[in-house]
C-alpha cells in the first residue's frame, strides 16, 4: 500500500519539527522498512538543534559506532547561545511583563515603539533577541517558550519579513503543543498576510504567493484534523479559489484530504451547513475529475466511481481500499470509522435516489456489511435522513422500496414569480428617485441591486480568473 | 535658341568626330567588331539629316573648335595603345571605344531632334530620324551591347505622341500623316522587338540609365591587361563585367590589400541602382578562392552572402534555389570558420572603427577581431527565403518535394549557427533556437528523428557533448521542451510567447492533452494575444485547433467541441490557420493588403487538414448536441444551439426534401446526426466510421474505436430523451443488447441521467428495468406555467425599458443591464456577439481585418477560460 503514501509529498513542504510526528507514526514502519523510518529521522533530527534526541536515534541507528564529537560540540554551542539570548530576551521580557507596560501599549506599533524607547529604553536590536530567542526555543524544541517568545516579538516588531516568519514559527510551536484555537487564529493571521502579497516580501511575485499557500495548505492539515470545527473549516479555506488553484496547480494529493474532509464532514456538521457540504462535495468531485489526470488515490477514486461514473461496484472495492489507506494515513487514521459511516451514507442515499426497488443484501454488499447489518443500516438511514423519497422495507421480498413524490408543477410556477414582486418595487424605488432627481443616489442604489443578484455569478467568474491567474503563477 | 543651339552643336560634334574617327579606324585592318560599310553609311545618314538650318550653320564652327580635344583623346588613345605590348589588338579597342562613343553622342542627338520635331508635329522628319536612331541602335546591339535609354525614352515618347495624334490626324496633310503612319508602325514594330528593356526602362527609368552607364563606363577603365585576362573565360557579350573582373582578378599577385579595396569597391556600389548584382557576386566568388586568412574570408563571405541575398529584389518571388544554395553552403563555412576561430567575431554594432581595407589579426592588445556584420540575419533570412520559396512553388509538384528535402540541409545550418550562438552571442541564440523550434514543433517524430540524426552526422565535429538534441534527451518532446525552457528566460516576450505555443502545439500533437491544455491556460495568452502579431495570432490559432484535434484523438469529445467552436464560428478556418486567403463577399482587397496575406501563409507541409478538423468538430458536436436537442423539448430552448455551425447544418440537411446518399464529408456526419436522432447507432456508427479523412488521423483505428463507443452511448442517451415518454418502464437488458453495451454501463449511463435529473425515472433493482416517472402537467398546470412565465417576461421588459428611458449612462443602469444578462445567462451575450460580427465583416477595412483576429483570439479566451472556470 506504499503507493498511496504521501508522507514523500507532504514532507517537502512541512517544517522539520512538523515531520517528526509524521515519522513517528506507527503505521509508517508497516509501509516501509523500520530501518529506513529510522534512518530518516535521525537525518532529520541531525539538522535541528536537538541534539539529545539526535544523539539516542544515532546509537539507534548506528548501535556499534561511538557517538561523533561533533555533536558534543555542537551541544555546547547551542548551549552557550542558550543562555546568551535568553539574557538578552530576558531585559526585554521584564519590561514587557510589566503590567504597566501592558496597559499602556496601543494598537499603533510605532507609537509603542517610541513609548518602550522613551520609557524603557528599549531598542529594536533587543527586541528582535526577543525572536532570536523564540526561533533558538522552538529549535531545540521547547515550543511553547517559543510560541510565548514569538507572540510577544511579533505584537512589538515593525520588521515585516521577521514578523512574518514569527507567525510561522508561532503557528509551527503551537501546532506542536497542540494549542488548536491559538494555532487557528495564528492560521488566520497568516492567510490573511498572504493573500494581501505583504507575506512575499519585496520580492512580492505571484510564485511566492504559490508557495507560501502551499506551505500553509500543509501545515493547517495538522489544525483541522485535530480541531473539533477542523473539517468545516478545512472546506472553507481548501475551497476557497486562491488555495483551490494553489491545490491544482502545485500539489494536487490535497485532494485525498479535501475529499476526505467533504466525506467525513458529511453529517457531523449542523444541519444549516449539510447543504454547502453538499455543494462542496459536488465541487470536489469536479475537481477530482479534471485533475485526475495527475492525482488519483482510493479516496479521490470512490468517489469519482460514485458521483461521475455510478459504478457502485467500482466505488464498492474503491472503499475497501480507501479505508486501508485511512488506516496508514498520519492525518486521518482517526477519523476512519467517521470516514466509512459517512461513505456509506452517501454511497446508499445515492443507490436511494437512482433505485424504486433496492435488494437489501444487494446494497449491504454495496456498502461492505452482511445482510443483518445492512438491514439495521438502512432502518436507522431511513429513519434518520429527509432523503426526499418515503422508503419502506418489504420483508419478505428484503427489498427497500422507494416512492417518489415530485414537487407539484404549481411549486416551480410560485418559485418562478417570487422574485417579481421585490423586483418590481426595486423598479418603482428607482423610478421615484430619479424622478426626485437624486440621479447619484439612485445609480448607487441601483447598483447595489444588481450587485446583490450578481453576486453569485462574479463569485463564479472570480474562480475562473483566479485559476488561470494560479496557473501562471506556477508556471 | 542657345538651347537649339547647342544640340545643333552637339550633333556637329558628333558627327565630325565620327569622321575623326573613320580616319583612325581607316589603318587599323584588324578591326573586327565594327563593320565599317553600314557605319560609314549612317555618319553618312547623319550628315545628311535634314537638320534645321540655325544648327547647320553652327556646325562648321563648332567642328572646329570640337576637333582639337578629340584628336588628343585619340592621341592619348593611341598612345596608350602604343605603351602596351600588344599594341594591335589595343588600338582596335580604342578605336571601338571611340566609335562607340560616338555612336552614343549621335543617339543623343537624334533623340533630342525627335524631341524637337514632336513639338512641331514634324512627322516626316521625325520618320527619318527615327530611322537613323534606330540603325545606330541596330548596331548597337549587333556588339551586344545594352540598349542606350535614350532609344528607349525616345520610343516611349513617341509611343506616346502617335496613339494622341490619333484624333488630330484628319487635320495634317497627307505628306504628314503617310510620315506618321508610318512612324507609328515602326514604333510598333520596334517596341514588340525591345519589349523586355522597355518594360524595365518604365519601370525605372532612372535605373536603367544608371546601370546602362555603369555597363558602358569600365570600357574607359581598361588598360592593357584585359584582353589577357578574361577574354578566356568570358563570353564577348560581357566583355563589360569582365573587366572588373579582370581587375579583382590581378589581386591574386597582389595580395590581400587590394581584396579589401575591391570589396569596399563592391560594398559601396551595393543597393545602387546601377549595380550588377550578378556582377558583384561572380566578383566576391573570385574573391572567396584568394582570401586565405580567416579575417579576409570573414569579410569576403559577410559581402557574398548579403549580395546572394540582394539577388532578388522583388518582394512576391522566391529567390532561386541554386542562389539559395549557395548562400547556404558560404552560410555554413562562414559559420564554421567562426566556431573554428573564436578570436574573430561577427557583431551587428559596436563602436571601434577599424580600417577596412587592412588585414586584423588578433593581438594582445585586440584578442578578439570584430567584423561587423550580423550572422543571425543572414539565417533569418535564409529561413524566409526558403519559407517563401515554398510558399510560391505548387504544392503538388514534385518540385515541392524536392524543394523540402532542402530543410534538412537548412536545419543542419541552423544548429550550426545555434553552436556558434551559444559561444558568443546569447541574444541571437534565441532566435536562432526559435528558428529551430519553428522548424520540429509541427513535424511528427519520425521526420523530427531523421532532422535531428543528419544534423548530429553532419556537426559531429563541433556539436558540444550539452548541446540539445535528440541524441542527448532522447525524445522529441524533451528536445522541445529543452529549446522551450531556454526561450522562457529570454528578455522577448514574442519569443517566449512563440516558444510557449510551440510547446503547446507540440504537447498536443503528441496527444499529451492535458499537459498541453494546461501550458496553454496557464500561459494567459488567450488573454493578451489579440495584441499580438498577425503571424503570433495564426501560431496561436493553429495551437488551439491542434489542441482542439488532440482532445478529439484523446475521446475528450466536449472539450474538443468547445475548443473547436469558436473557430469554426468565424466561418474562417482557412484563413484564421493562414492556409488560404478568404474571399470576402462585401470587401476587395487592396493588393498590399492581398500580398501581405499572401505572405503570411503556411507553406503546404505545414498545413493543418482543414477537412480533418471540420469532420473532428462535427462529430464532436455531433455527439454533444443530438442528446442535447433530445432532451429539450421547449421550443425556446431549442433555439440555444450549444454549436451553431453544427445546427445550421443540422437545419438545412432538415430542409433537403431528398437525400441522396452521401458524398462529402458534411454529408457523412449530416445522415449520421439523422441516424443517431432516430436511435440507429449502428448506421450512425458506419457513416461516421466510413468518413475518409479519417485515414489521415494518426491511429486512425483507436479514434474509430473511440467514437463508435461515444456513438453507442450517446445514442443510447439520445434514445432515452427521445422515447422516455411513450413507455412506463423499459428493461435495462434489452436496451443493453439494442445498444451493444454491457448492462452495467447502461446501468451507468441511467443511473447517471436520473442523478442528473435528466431522466424522471428510478432503477427497479430486483426487475432489472427502468421505471419511469414521467407526469404531463394538467391543461391548468401548463397555462399557469405559462402564465408565470409572462409575469416574468414582463417585468423584465419594464427593467428594459427604464434602462433605455433614463440611458444606461448612469451606474443604475449598468446595474440593469448586468443583471439581464445574469438572467438570461450567457445568451445574451451570445446574441450581442452574433451581431457584432457580421457588421464587423461589413466594414472590412484594415482596421476590421485586425479587430477580427482580435475578437477571435478574445472570444476563444473565454470560451476557454470558461470551461476552466466550470472545471475548477
Amino acid at each position: 500500500m506504499a503507493q498511496w503514501d504521501l508522507t514523500k509529498k507532504l514532507v517537502p513542504f512541512l517544517d522539520r519539527h512538523l515531520i517528526f510526528p509524521i515519522l513517528l507514526n506507527p503505521s509508517l514502519a508497516e509501509l516501509y522498512k523500520p530501518e529506513d523510518v529510522q534512518l530518516a529521522l535521525y537525518e532529520l533530527a541531525k539538522t535541528t538543534d536537538l541534539v539529545d534526541y539526535t544523539i539516542t536515534l544515532f546509537e539507534k541507528v548506528f548501535p556499534d559506532q561511538p557517538v561523533p564529537e561533533e555533536f558534543a560540540t555542537k551541544r555546547a554551542s547551542t548551549l552557550s547561545s542558550i543562555n546568551r539570548l535568553e539574557q538578552e530576551a530576558q531585559a526585554v521580557l521584564d519590561v514587557i511583563e510589566n503590567p504597566d507596560v501592558a496597559q499602556a501599549l496601543r494598537q499603533d506599533k510605532l507609537q509603542n515603539l517610541q513609548y518602550l524607547k522613551d520609557t524603557y529604553g528599549l531598542t529594536l536590536d533587543q527586541i528582535t533577541a526577543l525572536y532570536n530567542f523564540g526561533q533558538l526555543q522552538f529549535s531545540i524544541g521547547n515550543y511553547s517558550l517559543a510560541a510565548d517568545y514569538l507572540y510577544h516579538f511579533r505584537i512589538l516588531s515593525t520588521a515585516t519579513s521577521l514578523v512574518l516568519s514569527s507567525q510561522w514559527g508561532k503557528l509551527a510551536s503551537d501546532l506542536l503543543v497542540g494549542n488548536w484555537d491559538s494555532a487557528l487564529e495564528e492560521l488566520h493571521g497568516l492567510q490573511e498576510a498572504i493573500d494581501n502579497g505583504s507575506a512575499t516580501g519585496p520580492a512580492g511575485t505571484s510564485l511566492a504567493q504559490l508557495q507560501s499557500r502551499t506551505w500553509l495548505l500543509h501545515w493547517s492539515l495538522f489544525l483541522y484534523f485535530r480541531h473539533p470545527e477542523g473539517r468545516t473549516l478545512l472546506l472553507d479555506l481548501f475551497l476557497s479559489p486562491a488555495y483551490l488553484n494553489t491545490i491544482q496547480t502545485s500539489c494536487p494529493w490535497i485532494l485525498r484530504y479535501l475529499a476526505a474532509a467533504a466525506i467525513i464532514s458529511r453529517k457531523s456538521s449542523a444541519a444549516s451547513a449539510s447543504r454547502t457540504v453538499r455543494g462542496a462535495l459536488q465541487q470536489i468531485v469536479k475537481i477530482i475529475q479534471t485533475e485526475e489526470y495527475q492525482y488519483s488515490d482510493p479516496i479521490t477514486l470512490f468517489l469519482k466511481e460514485l458521483y461521475v461514473d455510478f459504478d457502485f461496484e467500482g466505488a464498492q472495492k474503491w472503499l475497501s481500499e480507501a479505508e486501508i489507506v485511512l488506516d496508514n494515513d498520519f492525518f486521518l487514521s482517526d477519523f476512519k470509522e467517521e470516514f466509512l459511516e459517512n461513505a456509506r451514507f452517501i454511497v446508499s442515499e445515492a443507490y436511494i435516489r437512482i433505485h424504486q426497488k433496492i435488494d437489501i443484501a444487494d446494497l449491504s454488499a454495496r456498502l461492505n456489511m452482511s445482510q443483518g447489518e445492512g438491514e439495521k443500516w438502512i432502518v436507522n438511514l431511513i429513519r434518520d435522513t429527509r432523503m426526499g423519497a418515503d422508503a419502506k422495507i418489504d420483508l419478505e421480498k428484503n427489498m427497500v422500496t422507494t416512492h417518489r413524490t415530485h414537487p407539484p408543477i404549481y411549486q416551480s410556477v410560485i418559485e418562478k414569480t417570487r422574485g417579481l414582486a421585490r423586483r418590481t418595487q426595486d423598479l418603482s424605488i428607482d423610478m421615484n428617485r430619479r424622478a426626485n432627481g437624486e440621479y447619484e443616489a439612485a445609480g448607487r442604489g441601483g447598483g447595489g441591486v444588481g450587485g446583490g443578484s450578481g453576486d453569485k455569478e462574479n463569485k463564479s467568474k472570480g474562480a475562473g480568473t483566479g485559476g488561470r491567474g494560479r496557473r501562471e503563477e506556477a508556471n | 535658341m542657345s538651347r537649339f543651339f547647342r544640340r545643333g552643336g552637339d550633333s556637329s560634334d558628333e558627327s565630325s568626330s565620327d569622321e575623326e574617327e573613320e580616319l583612325l579606324s581607316g589603318d587599323d585592318s584588324g578591326n573586327e567588331i565594327i563593320p565599317k560599310p553600314s557605319k560609314r553609311a549612317v555618319s553618312g545618314g547623319s550628315d545628311e539629316s535634314p537638320d534645321s538650318d540655325d544648327s547647320d550653320d553652327s556646325d562648321d564652327s563648332d567642328e572646329r573648335e570640337e576637333e582639337k580635344p578629340i584628336k588628343k583623346v585619340s592621341r592619348f588613345l593611341k598612345t596608350a595603345g602604343s605603351d602596351s605590348e600588344d599594341s594591335d589588338d589595343e588600338s582596335v579597342k580604342h578605336i571601338v571605344k571611340s566609335a562607340k562613343d560616338k555612336r552614343m553622342e549621335e543617339m543623343a542627338t537624334s533623340g533630342d531632334m525627335i524631341d524637337q520635331k514632336l513639338r512641331i508635329n514634324d512627322w516626316a522628319a521625325i520618320n527619318t530620324e527615327f530611322d537613323k536612331l534606330t540603325r545606330l541602335v541596330l548596331r548597337q546591339t549587333n556588339l551586344s551591347e545594352p540598349l542606350p535609354p535614350v532609344y528607349l525614352r525616345v520610343l516611349s515618347t513617341l509611343d506616346d505622341a502617335v496613339s494622341k495624334e490619333k484624333e488630330g490626324k484628319k487635320k495634317m496633310d497627307a505628306n504628314k500623316a503617310r510620315a506618321l503612319n508610318t512612324v507609328k508602325h515602326k514604333v510598333k514594330k520596334t517596341i514588340k522587338e525591345y519589349e523586355v528593356q522597355m518594360k524595365e526602362y518604365s519601370a525605372d527609368p532612372e535605373a536603367f540609365t544608371a546601370q546602362y552607364a555603369a555597363s558602358t563606363q569600365p570600357e574607359v577603365l581598361p588598360k592593357s591587361k584585359k584582353p589577357k585576362k578574361d577574354r578566356g573565360d568570358g563570353e564577348d557579350g560581357e566583355v563589360d563585367a569582365f573587366t572588373t573582373v579582370g581587375k579583382g582578378g590581378k589581386t591574386y599577385s597582389l595580395g590581400a590589400a587590394d581584396l579589401y579595396k575591391n570589396l569596399a569597391a563592391i560594398q559601396e556600389a551595393r543597393g545602387k541602382k546601377s549595380t550588377d548584382r550578378n556582377e558583384a557576386m561572380k566578383i566576391l566568388e573570385k574573391l572567396r578562392q584568394v582570401a586565405s586568412t580567416p579575417y579576409s574570408r570573414i569579410r569576403v563571405l559577410l559581402a557574398l552572402i548579403s549580395s546572394r541575398f540582394d539577388y532578388n529584389t522583388s518582394v512576391s518571388t522566391h529567390m532561386p534555389i541554386d542562389i539559395w544554395t549557395s548562400a547556404q553552403n558560404e552560410l555554413n563555412e562562414l559559420v564554421s570558420i567562426l566556431i573554428e576561430a573564436p578570436q574573430y567575431a561577427v557583431v551587428e554594432d559596436f563602436q571601434i572603427e577599424y580600417d577596412d581595407n587592412v588585414e586584423r589579426v588578433p593581438s594582445p592588445s585586440e584578442p578578439i577581431i570584430k567584423v561587423r556584420g550580423s550572422v543571425i540575419s543572414y539565417v533569418d533570412r535564409l529561413d524566409e527565403e526558403f519559407t517563401r520559396s515554398l510558399q510560391n512553388i505548387d504544392p503538388h509538384g514534385t518540385e515541392y518535394v524536392d524543394r523540402l528535402k532542402d530543410e534538412k540541409s537548412l536545419y543542419e545550418t541552423i544548429c550550426r549557427a545555434e553552436v556558434h550562438f551559444e559561444q558568443s552571442d546569447p541574444s541571437s541564440l534565441a532566435r536562432v533556437m526559435m528558428r529551430r523550434l519553428e522548424h520540429i514543433y509541427s513535424k511528427p517524430t519520425v521526420v523530427v528523428t531523421i532532422l535531428e540524426r543528419s544534423t548530429s552526422e553532419a556537426l559531429a565535429s563541433v556539436l558540444p557533448p550539452t548541446f540539445p538534441s535528440l541524441n542527448n534527451l532522447g525524445t522529441t518532446t524533451a528536445l522541445v521542451r529543452a529549446l522551450c525552457v531556454h526561450l522562457y528566460q529570454t528578455e522577448f516576450s514574442l519569443l517566449r510567447t512563440r516558444a510557449m505555443l510551440c510547446h503547446v502545439y507540440h504537447h498536443a500533437l503528441q496527444n499529451d492533452f492535458h499537459t498541453a491544455r494546461d501550458l496553454f491556460l496557464m500561459s494567459h495568452l488567450s488573454e493578451t494575444i489579440h495584441n499580438a502579431d498577425v503571424a503570433t495570432q495564426i501560431l496561436f490559432n493553429r495551437a488551439v485547433v491542434q489542441l482542439g484535434l488532440c482532445a478529439f484523438r484523446s475521446g475528450l469529445i466536449k472539450e474538443a467541441q468547445s475548443t473547436l467552436q469558436d473557430i469554426f464560428t468565424t466561418q474562417r478556418v482557412k484563413e484564421l490557420l493562414a492556409q488560404g486567403i478568404h474571399q470576402q463577399r462585401y470587401t476587395v482587397l487592396t493588393p498590399e493588403q492581398e500580398k501581405a496575406e499572401r505572405a503570411r501563409q503556411l507553406p503546404f507541409h505545414m498545413h493543418i487538414n482543414t477537412e480533418l478538423l471540420e469532420a473532428a468538430f462535427l462529430v464532436s458536436s455531433m455527439l454533444v448536441e443530438i442528446p442535447h436537442l433530445a432532451s429539450i423539448d421547449t421550443e425556446e430552448l431549442k433555439r440555444k444551439a450549444i454549436s451553431k455551425p453544427f445546427r445550421r447544418l443540422l437545419d438545412f440537411a432538415d430542409r433537403q426534401v431528398f437525400t441522396g446518399p452521401p458524398e462529402s464529408t458534411r454529408d457523412h456526419i449530416m445522415q449520421a446526426s439523422k441516424a443517431l436522432q432516430d436511435g440507429e447507432w449502428e448506421k450512425c456508427r458506419d457513416l461516421i466510421q466510413s468518413i475518409k479523412i479519417w485515414s489521415l488521423m494518426p491511429e486512425e483505428a483507436a479514434v474509430k474505436e473511440m467514437l463508435a463507443k461515444r456513438i453507442q452511448e450517446e445514442g443510447l442517451r439520445t434514445y432515452l430523451f427521445t422515447y422516455s415518454a411513450y413507455y412506463a418502464s423499459l428493461s435495462l437488458s434489452l436496451l443493453a443488447t439494442t445498444f451493444s453495451l454491457s448492462v452495467r454501463t447502461v446501468t451507468a449511463i441511467v443511473s447517471k441521467m436520473i442523478w442528473n435529473e435528466e431522466l424522471a425515472a428510478s432503477l427497479d433493482q430486483a426487475a432489472g428495468t427502468i421505471v419511469f416517472h414521467r407526469v404531463e402537467p394538467t391543461r391548468v398546470q401548463q397555462l399557469a406555467q405559462t402564465l408565470a412565465d409572462r409575469v416574468s417576461q414582463m417585468v423584465e421588459q419594464n427593467t428594459k425599458a427604464l434602462d433605455q428611458k433614463l440611458g444606461g449612462g448612469g451606474g443604475g443602469g449598468s446595474s440593469w443591464n448586468d443583471r439581464a444578462a445574469g438572467d438570461t445567462g450567457g445568451e445574451s451575450q451570445e446574441r450581442k456577439g452574433r451581431s457584432d460580427r457580421p457588421r464587423g465583416g461589413q466594414r472590412g477595412s484594415g482596421g476590421a481585418r485586425g479587430a477580427r483576429g482580435a475578437r477571435f483570439a478574445q472570444g476563444l479566451g473565454g470560451r476557454v477560460g470558461g470551461s476552466t472556470a466550470i472545471q475548477a
